[in-house]
């Protein structure tokens, strides 16, 4: 018996990181080979040419998966009947922009998509906020979708897990699915903190902690942090446009983990609403550890946090505050 | 002394069930012109799972010029950020000798583009001295048994090239991409009878992979709750199958390129996972695909040349589907493009 189609949302459809994600989608990356998906994608105005060349493609990519395609300018005709939502659309930062002004295009976008999406989404539909900045901008989500569940909202900060996951593989020279559990705590952002105390790697003697056998503490507390922290900019610097094929990549990881749950014994990094969990201010959408089950994230709780971890967590949430701060004096 | 090896093979052989969860060892899969728009996005499907299946993991070989060598690195460092659990290495080079290294499976995206006012016969001669270099690198590098999927255009005339500059690669291993046009016609198809694509199957696109392809709807069916139909019955319209439709098909790439103002990289790379998994895991029960692949002369085809043709896929072999009817209308398009092919085939010579 089949299944019945889920509907996905991609926002800013048009652009690199859409034009990577809607055919993993409809390969059945994000949701699995058995899920049949029909997709509406969604972009402005200037670029309903270029979506419909990306809807012609999709037709000519005859998936099998791939039960219909809405592509369309109307943000109410995109968010209608959706189960999943990747908000992938934003507006970018351009040279001499400051980050007021990044926050105060992107707030005034993610105000009206609340209201899209409150009114016309399915029920317990799924949202991943992918445009920077992210945890903002699904903070913004969250506080004008008041019926909207929050534990529904959440950012991607699993590229920064993932790129995180892959410095330590490389380190160790080992395959990268032997590794897990790093966490990146916070914004997605240059505060983000990417920690390995929690994270093992298999061996032939079993798991084994990363700080045991990396055995570089002076590298892990510097270096890798910030080779994980500025990882984007240094892919922009190399290939001359951003981490397109990346960021899909993990957007299709976190949906499918949310959506199918985490492996036994692993976590991944969400940003989700905070609850106050390890000493973070409620309110704020921040990245967390968190294992996933029939459909639903919880944040894994009990891990002990040095001090070194402590000032890193609360840098992070002090910029969370003032970005939260900022967005709110914009839309006054 | 018994090694834990051949221990585990006679464990295999009378408790086959230990074995079951053995994975498999990694595919080598290379890509030339990867630092391109259809490599980028062929390179993270390969990775994912979605051209061998979800149990298959991959090493990459990524081919590129050396001016893009930066961009390139830059893929190999994206794939590695992705950390996906199938994919087991990443070389990225510009050395050919390195990039066929023991490949499994090589997909040949890269080629001379062609620009604005260049005739036929120029992109023909550029492109024959690349694929005569890598028909070299292939021959003396790649594992045994590689398959070779030729992208680049003129897609079959490059493949014919690689053919006969790599004599110790059977032929049958060499082919070329038309699954994208195979693909298009199906979707039209669907579109035109407002069902599924899923439920179309058995287009035929006979021939050359440029504007003399031809688009054939005649054998093919449409799954419904009647059974299987011919959509020659369900369309019911000749005349829309024999122009609209050829020439909608023929010339969808560039109505994508008008839309899009760039090339249709993603329903390229989704054709070209298609064509290699359907090659290596096989086509399903009743269902043919087409690809272009040596001419044995089926269906009044010239030997010697790389044509287009309705193909099943079983054990990693493709072979032709034999006994089509033909009638007069398709025998002229076939013909025609089998002219072509022999044109290009001699001015290709003519270079070499």
């Amino acid at each position: 018996m089949a299944k019945e189609p889920m509907r996905v949302l991609v926002t800013g459809a048009a652009g690199q990181i859409g034009y990577a994600l809607v055919p993993m989608i409809a390969r059945g990356a994000m949701l699995g080979p058995d899920q049949p998906v029909i997709l509406h994608m969604l972009d402005i105005p200037p670029a309903t040419d270029s979506l419909n060349g990306v809807k012609m493609e999709l037709v000519d990519a005859a998936f099998p998966l791939l039960k219909g395609i809405v592509a369309t300018t109307d943000v109410v005709e995109a968010c209608t009947g959706v189960n999943v939502a990747v908000m992938v659309g934003g507006f970018p930062r351009k040279e001499g922009m400051e980050r007021k002004d990044v926050m105060s295009k992107n707030v005034s976008i993610y105000k009206s998509q609340a209201s899209a999406l409150e009114a016309h989404a399915a029920p317990n539909c799924k949202v991943l906020v992918v445009a920077n900045p992210a945890n903002t901008n699904a903070l913004i989500l969250k506080e004008f979708a008041p019926s909207f569940a929050e534990k529904n909202i959440t950012c991607l900060t699993r590229l920064d897990h993932n790129r995180a996951l892959a410095q330590i593989a490389e380190r160790l020279n080992v395959q990268v699915s032997d590794v897990k559990n790093v966490i990146i705590w916070g914004n997605h952002s240059s505060t983000q903190y990417p920690d390995v105390n929690h994270a093992t790697v298999k061996t032939t003697t079993g798991e084994e902690p990363v700080r045991k056998l990396v055995a570089d503490d002076e590298w892990l507390n510097s270096e890798f942090i910030t080779t994980v922290q500025k990882r984007g900019a240094t892919i922009i610097t190399v290939r001359k446009a951003s981490s397109a094929l990346s960021a899909a990549s993990s957007a299709c990881d976190h949906i499918r983990d949310w959506v199918l749950g985490t492996p036994e014994g692993t976590f991944v990094s969400m940003g989700v609403y905070s609850d106050g969990s390890y000493g973070v201010p409620a309110g704020l959408i921040y990245s967390f550890p968190v294992t996933c089950s029939g459909g639903e994230w919880k944040i894994v709780q009990g891990l002990p946090i040095d001090e070194f971890s402590r000032k890193k967590m609360d840098e992070t949430a002090q910029e969370l505050s003032e970005e939260k701060a900022i967005a709110y004096s914009c839309l006054n | 002394m018994m090694t834990s090896n051949s221990l585990l093979q006679r464990l295999a052989k009378w408790c086959p069930w230990l074995l079951r969860d053995e994975p498999k060892k990694p595919v080598k899969v290379l890509v030339t012109g990867a630092a391109g728009q259809i490599g980028y996005a062929i390179v993270a499907m390969i990775a994912r799972g979605l051209m061998l299946g979800a149990d298959q993991p991959v090493v990459l070989h990524m081919l590129d010029l050396p001016f893009a060598a930066d961009a390139l690195n830059g893929v190999r460092m994206e794939l590695i950020d992705a950390a996906l659990p199938l994919l087991r290495g990443v070389v990225a080079t510009s050395d050919e000798a390195k990039a066929f290294e023991g490949v499994n499976v090589a997909i040949l995206i890269g080629g001379w583009p062609r620009k604005d006012g260049m005739e036929r016969k120029d992109l023909i001669s550029k492109n024959v001295t690349i694929y005569k270099s890598q028909a070299t690198a292939l021959q003396q590098h790649a594992a045994p048994n590689c398959k070779v999927l030729v992208v680049a255009n003129p897609a079959n005339t490059n493949a014919l090239v690689l053919k006969e500059f790599a004599p110790a690669i059977p032929a049958k291993n060499i082919t070329c991409l038309t699954r994208l046009d195979h693909n298009r016609a199906l979707g039209q198809v669907a579109e035109k009878l407002n069902v599924h694509v899923g439920d179309v199957k058995n287009a035929i696109i006979w021939g050359n992979h440029s504007s003399t392809q031809f688009p054939d709807a005649s054998h093919a069916t449409v799954c419904t709750d009647r059974g299987e139909m011919p959509v020659r019955e369900l369309v019911a319209d000749e005349k829309w199958l024999r122009e609209e439709f050829v020439s909608t098909v023929q010339q969808r790439g560039a109505a994508v390129i008008k839309a899009r103002k760039q090339s249709s990289s993603l329903s390229a790379a989704s054709a070209a996972c298609d064509h290699i998994r359907d090659w290596i895991l096989g086509t399903p029960k009743g269902t043919w695909v087409s690809m272009g692949v040596y001419s044995d002369g089926s269906y009044g085809v010239p030997e010697g040349v790389f044509y287009s043709f309705p193909v099943t896929c079983e054990k990693g072999e493709w072979s032709i589907v034999q006994g089509l009817q033909i009638d007069g209308f398709a025998r002229t398009k076939m013909d025609a493009s089998a002219t072509e092919l022999k044109e290009e085939k001699s001015i290709a010579y003519g270079f070499l």
